[in-house]
């Protein structure tokens, strides 16, 4: 069976998350970047409360903008989401997420037992439009001054955030209360189910994630599935790292473009592409 | 979906996020942004 190998994405998944957090130095000082840089926000999900960061986490900034008393419409952030929705959908969570690439080595750690889908998994993955409207929406914008992802779930915050600032700054450290021993559960739950299974935080919490999923259709960057290649072995079913069938679903809104399923695909009837912008006969579209 | 429509699709959302972001910068918000991210954000280290 032909398997391309996959160390190219790792190499880029690693520069993503070095790029992310590129101001080294905060991570011996315990002091977070403050230069101009910060006032763009990333494409994934990076707290810009890690010493590393040199960007805004475009979650943050979002729930920022809304829980004012007096909101306006967030232009700025969501221009930033439309752009990096439309160019690279889902891309962003296979190629360039630090916590998308730390759930991959997680799950690359032997485990006595991998499962590719939980049972009611079909209703677990609307988790996170729930999570999304409630959590970065609705509650800052109703109950005003709070940013409720952030503060009651992300556990990229938790990681990139409060662990490295915490264990350098005894000022902060002695503030941790229940919401942090909170926070760490729940990351470490997200660790642990992250070593069973590809992608957790992804498949069903991450309102990021939804939210480039919405792109997936019309993004420029595109997995293309050619049907008049495809001879069904299934070879990409079990490797999917979302657990969907790449062969029927190439298109689907939890397609995080990692091009595992193509890498093995022996007829390359799946490839990780641009939208094409001359016309192809025999490329099937949805 | 037909690869025009896809083609047109996208060609509306980069302009859409192009004019966001253009009318985002015109009102000063990343400002907003900016004055948010550089401060510790103790909500999301789990201690505000
Ligand atoms: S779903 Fe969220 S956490 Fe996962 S890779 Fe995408 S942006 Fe990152
Ligand atoms: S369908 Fe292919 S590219 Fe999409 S998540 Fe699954 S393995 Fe990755």
């Amino acid at each position: 069976m032909k398997r391309k190998s996959e160390w190219k994405r790792t190499a880029v998944q690693a520069a993503s998350l070095l790029l992310h957090n590129a101001n080294l130095k905060g991570f011996v000082t315990g002091k977070i970047y403050q230069g101009d840089l910060k006032q763009v926000c990333v494409p994934g999900l990076n707290c810009y409360s890690c010493p590393g960061a040199i960007g805004a986490c475009p979650v943050g900034s979002l729930q920022n903008a809304l829980q004012k008393s007096k909101p306006s419409f967030p232009f700025y952030v969501l221009g930033f989401l439309l752009l990096f929705g439309a160019l690279l959908g889902r891309f962003v969570c296979g190629f360039l997420c630090p916590f998308g690439f730390v759930q991959d080595l997680l799950y690359k750690i032997p485990f006595f037992k991998k499962i590719r889908t939980f049972p009611g998994e079909k209703y677990l993955r609307w988790l996170k439009y729930v999570v999304a409207l409630l959590l970065v929406v609705a509650l800052p914008l109703i109950y005003t001054g709070v940013p409720y992802f952030c503060k009651y779930l992300c556990p990229a915050g938790t990681l990139f955030g409060a662990i490295p600032l915490l264990s350098l700054d005894q000022l902060l450290s002695d503030q941790i209360g229940p919401l942090f021993w909170w926070k760490l559960i729940v990351l470490i739950v997200v660790v642990l189910v992250s070593l069973l299974i590809s992608r957790p935080f992804c498949r069903y919490l991450c309102p990021l994630g939804g939210f480039y999923g919405l792109f997936n259709r019309v993004s420029l960057v595109q997995l293309k599935h050619t049907e008049t290649k495809c001879v069904h072995c299934d070879r990409c079913v079990p490797v999917c790292a979302m657990g969907i069938d790449p062969k029927t679903q190439f298109d689907s809104t939890e397609c995080i473009r990692c091009g595992k399923c193509a890498r093995v695909c022996p007829t390359d009837a799946l490839r990780l592409g641009l939208l094409d912008l001359k016309k192809k006969k025999e490329e099937q579209t949805a | 979906m037909k690869r025009a429509g896809r083609i047109a699709a996208l060609g509306g959302l980069l302009a859409l996020g192009a004019a966001f972001l253009s009318v985002g910068i015109g009102k000063g918000q990343m400002t907003e942004v900016l004055s948010k991210a550089i401060r510790i954000c103790l909500e999301c280290i789990g201690i505000g």
